[in-house]
């Protein structure tokens, strides 16, 4: 029973503990790496990430998945560069509008991701793979290829501005990562997500309407993709229809590195917290330690591999798909 | 019996004459075909104009369309009448396209592309030049395949050589690091001609300046977003030691631009390329030192001009000199003296380019290693 605990225990900590491995090898490798200033850049490469990785990571909770965060990201960054633009083009006057209304609008192609999966009953993996194509072509029809440049000095504070050393974006995704968690552990809806990952059957045998908790799943889900997107838009203040690029790959490794299961019901915001990190950390520490460019993409891959490894629970599983 | 021996003997003879016939008809079919059925009709009234691109996601891609674009306009036409075969980056799906349309048109085409990668350049033209197809190629083809060995029906091939404006590029940066200090190289996808030509033209402009050490390059994958998280770990490894950075394209050099905003970091040189509109403007207000455009809005109106005007018959491709089949294309440079003037005739009005004047802004001869 002891040794039991212990496992359980060291599972749980798992994802942690390649964190801090990571770090002190970067770190070892690279005196550099250990600054307080280095951390803020993994902050700022993180902060986007993360809000696009906690989207997707109460999808997987659910035992479904999400690939609809690349067109998400872009509709959501190109709509709210125009509507900002367009009511003034600063924080100060009445285009802050253009911030909830970015979120609407994550929260409406959320919720036709969610309605083409159950009404229609398409495999979530399909529906939002198709969702998300359809979401860059919508982007770049809006855009016609152009970039639009959002300069006021107000937003890009987001970037500029710094609190003890990091840049207010880390704040606020943080911020979001606790209005996650809370949803996560203290509403009905983040404990049904559980309820619906653990085993769909039963949660609907108990009188769990599954297809509302899916929809709404996925609207939450646009919502987070879209705070992901006012992020990117200012880090580099450019909104694109590039904008969603890679973000993808990078929100569902992190999910899975972060010890989040794919087959639904274990994991969960902190797990994406720790995973975004870890894929950041090896990103900045490849560069940082001066590694060649094109081991980098490889060593990320074997990095990926071994961190799943250590960081998911796979004994409880009896056959992976 | 006789009657009946002779009838089969006719016969016999006739069928002879008959297989001696067809053969020589056949025959005579095929002699016709061995001069190929662009020879048959020389001229196509109105056909088909077609570009086949990557993606309009790219904003060099979007600029060479509108080239496309604004060329079917010259004719008359809205618009719409320009194809659109999108390869996204497959060059299986780019040659799937062509022979398509080249079945469905008939070979009544008129083709702009670029097939995506070297090898596949030689299938697609083959494939034109067999459907009597008039086909214009930029960017990527074999050294060895060359629009004189088609007769008419490969036109032209386009390219850029960019080590050379590369290396300008690199003297303006070095120049305003005052020939001291450390630089580096964020590049494009590292396999692809052009990141490597302009990497080399930095290494070629470095020989000169013996007191600029080049700390890195690292691919930044012509990503804005990419690049500036490789600027930031860049600045993590060599901090100070930083005083030049050398971009493969504009793209990378927003991200670069961002990543020193972040830390605070102002007049720091940088150097890019392909000559964006913004990149323009950010030349104008000094935050880029210099950057190279290559027209890609006439590189793309041209290509596509020059395929419809080689099958409308208006030239005879193969009567043109080896440089005008082969050819670089333009080149010029933008630095903060000369952006606001670059602008305004490049950008704020897109100039009303002649295409029926294939090779004037053509920077000559592409040159083998």
């Amino acid at each position: 029973m002891n040794s039991f605990l212990t496992r359980d225990i060291l599972v749980k900590w798992a994802p942690l503990l390649v964190l801090l491995v990571l770090i002190v090898f970067f770190a070892a490798m690279e005196p550099r790496f250990f600054s307080v200033r280095n951390f803020a850049r993994i902050g700022i490469s993180s902060a986007p990430a993360l809000m696009v990785a906690i989207g997707v990571t109460f999808i997987i909770i659910m035992g479904s998945i999400d690939l609809s965060m690349e067109g998400t990201v872009s509709v959501c960054a190109v709509l709210f560069a125009f509507a900002f633009l367009a009511m003034g083009g600063t924080l100060a006057s009445i285009a802050w509008l253009a911030l909830p209304l970015a979120l609407l609008v994550g929260a409406v192609i959320g919720l036709i991701n969610g309605l083409i999966h159950i009404r229609l009953k398409i495999p979530s993996f399909m529906a939002s793979l198709a969702m998300g194509f359809v979401g860059t072509g919508f982007a770049l029809l809006l855009t016609g290829g152009d970039r639009i440049r959002i300069e006021d000095e107000a937003f890009r504070a987001l970037l500029t501005t710094r609190w003890f050393n990091f840049p207010i974006m880390v704040y606020v995704a943080l911020l979001f990562t606790f209005i996650a968690w809370f949803i996560q552990s203290r509403t009905t809806l983040g404990r049904n997500f559980y309820a619906v990952g653990g085993g769909e059957e039963l949660a609907h045998a108990s009188g769990l309407n599954v297809n509302r908790v899916r929809v709404l799943g996925f609207m939450l889900a646009g919502i987070f993709y879209a705070v992901g997107a006012l992020l990117a838009v200012g880090r580099i203040g450019i909104a694109e229809t590039a904008t969603g690029n890679n973000f993808m790959f990078v929100a569902i490794t992190s999910v899975v590195v972060g010890g989040t299961a794919l087959w639904g019901g274990i994991g969960g915001v902190w797990n994406t917290l720790i995973g975004v990190l870890i894929v950041n950390v090896i990103n900045n520490g490849m560069v940082v330690i001066g590694l060649p460019g094109y081991v980098q993409d490889g060593v990320l891959g074997a990095l990926v591999i071994i961190a799943v490894v250590l960081s998911t629970d796979r004994k409880s599983v009896s056959f992976v798909k | 019996m006789s009657f009946i021996k002779k009838f089969i003997e006719q016969e016999t003879i006739n069928r002879r004459n008959f297989l001696f016939a067809s053969a020589a008809g056949m025959g005579s079919f095929a002699a016709a075909g061995m001069f190929g059925p662009g020879m048959a009709r020389a001229a196509i009234t109105d056909p088909t104009v077609a570009w086949s691109y990557r993606n309009r996601t790219n904003p060099y891609w979007n600029e060479i369309v509108s080239g496309g674009e604004a060329f079917v306009e010259s004719l008359g036409k809205e618009k719409d009448f320009l194809t659109h075969l999108i390869n996204e980056g497959s060059s299986e799906k780019s040659l799937a396209d062509v022979k398509a349309l080249l079945s469905k048109t008939n070979g009544d085409l008129a083709l702009a592309i670029d097939t995506n990668d070297a090898p596949n350049a030689r299938p697609v033209v083959e494939a034109c030049v067999e459907a009597g197809a008039y086909v214009s190629t930029l960017w990527n083809k074999t050294d060895d395949l060359h629009p004189w060995d088609f007769g008419d029906n490969y036109v032209s091939h386009m390219s850029w050589s960019d080590e050379g404006p590369a290396e300008q590029t690199a003297r303006i940066l070095l120049d305003a690091m005052g020939g001291k200090g450390g630089v580096v190289h964020l590049g494009g996808i590292a396999s692809n001609n052009p990141a490597i030509e302009r990497l080399n033209g930095l290494n070629n402009a470095l020989k000169d300046y013996p007191d600029v050490e080049l700390l890195a390059a690292e691919p930044a994958d012509w990503d804005t977003q990419k690049a500036n998280q490789v600027m930031s770990a860049f600045l993590t490894r060599y901090g100070d030691e930083i005083t030049g950075v050398h971009c493969a394209n504009d793209t990378i050099a927003y991200g670069v631009l961002e990543a020193l905003r972040a830390e605070g970091i102002e007049g720091m040189p940088v150097v890019s390329y392909d000559g964006n509109p913004q990149a323009v403007d950010l030349v104008a207000k000094g935050d880029i030192l210099a950057t190279v455009f290559t027209n890609p809005h006439w590189g793309g109106g041209i290509t596509a001009s020059l395929a419809y005007h080689a099958a409308t018959g208006h030239f005879k491709p193969s009567e043109e000199p080896n440089e005008h089949r082969e050819f670089y294309g333009p080149t010029i440079f933008i630095t903060p003296e000369d952006a606001t003037r670059f602008k305004a005739d490049y950008i704020d009005n897109v100039p009303t380019y002649d295409w029926t004047d294939f090779w004037g802004p053509s920077n000559g001869q592409i040159m083998y290693n």
